[in-house]
């Protein structure tokens, strides 16, 4: 190698090199105003010698009081509101986001084109507008307030079938053939989407799972609505909100960070097991040869 | 084991176009036939009819006498192996001969032997336990030809299984197919656009083109007497020569006058010119690259031609001539028997004649495109 050529790729690699140092400062500096606000609760949610909000942020007296009394409040009955309608959301919100992502995939039935187009015009629409109609429905049914757990888990269910786009990507991608080799060995259409496509698909059933799950756990909007001001049907989003009113924040506000921090323990959880999975599922569709 | 019968098969898609128009043909027992064509011919849409995997617009499809149009794929008792292999990525080898055998819920114990008899016969007895993508594609296409096999069906379909291999490879699997075919001594439906392939391994061939079936015989009959200018052009490779021609009927004889040479055609043909009540006309003439004699020097009826391109294929050259009318002809001249001068001759530009019998000319008329002798 010859001195100027030397020269010149020692220059690339510093070149290089700072790049990349100044993008991992930036990525740095990024994450720590992203994790701020995250560390202050978790440090809140310790803080035992006052429950209102004060100027400094690691706590002076530490403890976990704050978690004890959460068990003296309605908070379980909202965490367990929360968790029924998550889990049962994301089991059936999966069962048919893969069925109809499967049919739309494989199937070709007059006025399928239509119907997809009608669902991806259908979901442009805000949810909220269709609120009013919701509750009214729901309200006829007994399903608001304190009985607002089953009425959730209706409206987050009976839209679903909207959400297969990424799914039936994913779906489009696996060879035909395969479906059709395994007609041939004598497989029924259930049979070939469990035995066959769904293995396949781990990363996207696993994405539709927790895209499922996530809805409902962080709900607001229709949670508060829905339940109308009864705290037996609210969820956690609901109840910790209502500690956060002017009258109650006060005497509220440690608690409301340890229940915070409760909230994301399980999200958190499902995400760091099924991380691979989850990255795998969402660009999988894409490029899946 | 099973007979197939098509009457009257036709497949029309929703964009109404028809694929397939009156299929007829009918498969015996044990009968290996390939359907053979040009890409978009609807041979493999025909085959997916056989299979199940497409809807019959019109007519009857009977396996072993039974109707079987509205079957599913996994009633009418068929083995399928496709081009692209088709196999379950998720599964071992092993698991994926053994699928078909499972659904039926057969016991174990016989799935391994059938399993294993299967792998024992193709030699992937040492990948049971891999997995698809650790396999070579010869390696995957046995699996899939395991797959089909011990499922014992009536019908074995295979739709381009070798298309994806390399040429070397192909003509392994191709020997092995043969033997395969001796082995289970059943009935094959094989569909390939290779007429190599067509013509090594079926008992009878079935030629499609733009849905229509062209021609259906033994591969002799289609290689001797093709039907019209299609047939005659599709198989054989080199392709067959095609040159205008004039054919002349003089007394109680007829002759081919191309190019200033007089070829007086043998009584079989003349006997079915007559018949046919053929007059003197304007003539395609056929004739195969290994049936024309290449010459040095000018002799009677002997036609000139003039070099473009010399291939050396090792036993043989390929010479690739056009005639006084531009007519292109291909030649194949065996090189053991060939002096230096006579190779150093063959080189482009240069004149040299050829000539052929009448035995190896095929008639065309060539407005209906049809052969005026055979068919």
């Amino acid at each position: 190698m010859s001195e100027t050529t030397m020269k010149r790729h020692m220059g690339l690699k510093a070149s290089r090199t700072l790049g990349n140092t100044l993008i991992y400062i930036l990525l740095i500096v990024i994450s720590i105003i992203w994790l701020v606000p995250f560390f202050c609760i978790v440090l809140q949610s310790f803080r035992v010698e006052s429950t209102w909000q004060v100027g400094y942020v690691i706590p002076k007296v530490w403890g976990i009081d704050n978690y004890r009394n959460l068990f003296s409040t309605d908070f379980p009955r909202w965490y367990i509101n929360t968790f029924i309608t998550a889990v049962c959301t994301a089991l059936l919100q999966t069962i048919i986001v893969l069925c109809m992502s499967y049919t739309l995939s494989r199937f070709r039935f007059k006025m399928r084109k239509p119907l997809m187009r009608f669902m991806l015009i259908l979901g442009m629409f805000p949810g909220m507008l269709a609120m009013i109609i919701l509750y009214r429905v729901l309200k006829d049914l007994g399903l608001t307030q304190a009985n607002a757990t089953p009425g959730l888990i209706l409206v987050y269910v009976a839209s679903s079938g909207m959400g297969y786009y990424v799914s039936k990507g994913f779906f489009d991608t696996i060879p035909k053939s395969l479906d059709e080799a395994a007609r041939i060995d004598g497989a029924t259409r259930f049979q070939i989407l469990k035995k066959i496509i769904l293995p396949l698909s781990k990363p996207i059933v696993i994405y539709t799972i927790l895209t499922a799950f996530m809805g409902p756990w962080g709900d607001f909007v229709f949670a508060r609505y829905i339940s109308f001001g009864a705290s037996a049907g609210m969820n956690v989003a609901v109840g910790l909100y209502n500690w956060l009113t002017p009258d109650q924040i006060n005497n509220n506000y440690t608690m409301f960070c340890a229940g915070g921090v409760l909230v994301a323990i399980p999200v958190t959880l499902l995400f760091l097991f099924l991380q691979k999975y989850y990255v795998e599922g969402v660009t999988g569709g894409a490029v899946k040869g | 084991m099973a007979s197939v019968k098509l009457t009257d098969v036709k497949k029309i898609y929703d964009n109404k176009v028809t694929a397939v128009h009156d299929f007829n043909l009918e498969i015996k027992d044990k009968e290996f036939v390939v359907f053979v064509g040009p890409s978009g011919c609807g041979k493999s849409t025909t085959l997916r009819m056989i299979a199940g995997l497409e809807d019959i617009s019109a007519g009857t499809l009977e396996i072993d006498g039974e109707v079987v149009n509205d079957l599913q794929p996994k009633d009418r008792d068929i083995a399928m192996v496709f081009q692209n292999y088709a196999l379950y990525p998720h599964m071992t080898v092993y698991d994926n001969i053994a699928f078909s055998l499972r659904l039926k819920k057969v016991p174990e114990d016989e799935i391994f032997t059938r399993v294993t008899n299967a792998a024992q016969i193709l030699g992937i007895t040492e990948y049971l336990t891999r997995k698809p993508r650790a396999l070579s594609g010869g390696q995957r296409q046995r699996v899939a030809i395991g797959r089909a096999m011990v499922r014992n069906a009536k019908v074995f379909l295979m739709d381009e299984p070798l298309s994806n291999l390399d040429a070397k490879l192909r003509n392994q699997m191709r020997a092995e197919i043969i033997l395969l075919r001796q082995k289970l001594d059943t009935t094959f439906v094989y569909v390939t656009h290779d007429q190599t392939e067509a013509m090594t391994l079926g008992d009878r061939i079935v030629i499609m083109k733009d849905g229509f079936i062209e021609q259906v015989g033994t591969p002799q009959e289609v290689f001797d007497m093709p039907v019209n200018l299609f047939v005659a052009g599709f198989i054989g490779s080199p392709q067959m020569n095609f040159l205008k021609a004039k054919l002349v009927q003089e007394g109680s004889g007829y002759c081919v006058e191309i190019l200033g040479a007089r070829i007086p055609l043998n009584a079989d043909q003349t006997a079915v010119l007559e018949k046919k009540n053929v007059k003197s006309q304007d003539i395609i003439l056929g004739v195969r690259p290994e049936h024309t004699t290449v010459l040095f020097e000018q002799a009677e009826n002997a036609i000139e031609c003039t070099i473009d391109v010399n291939e050396m294929m090792g036993s043989e050259l390929h010479l690739h001539l056009s005639s006084a009318n531009d007519d292109k002809i291909i030649v194949r001249l065996p090189t053991v028997d060939l002096t230096k001068e006579q190779r150093d001759s063959l080189a482009y530009g240069n004149k040299m004649y050829i000539t052929f019998p009448a035995k190896v000319m095929h008639l065309f008329d060539p407005e209906t495109e049809r052969s005026l002798i055979d068919g």
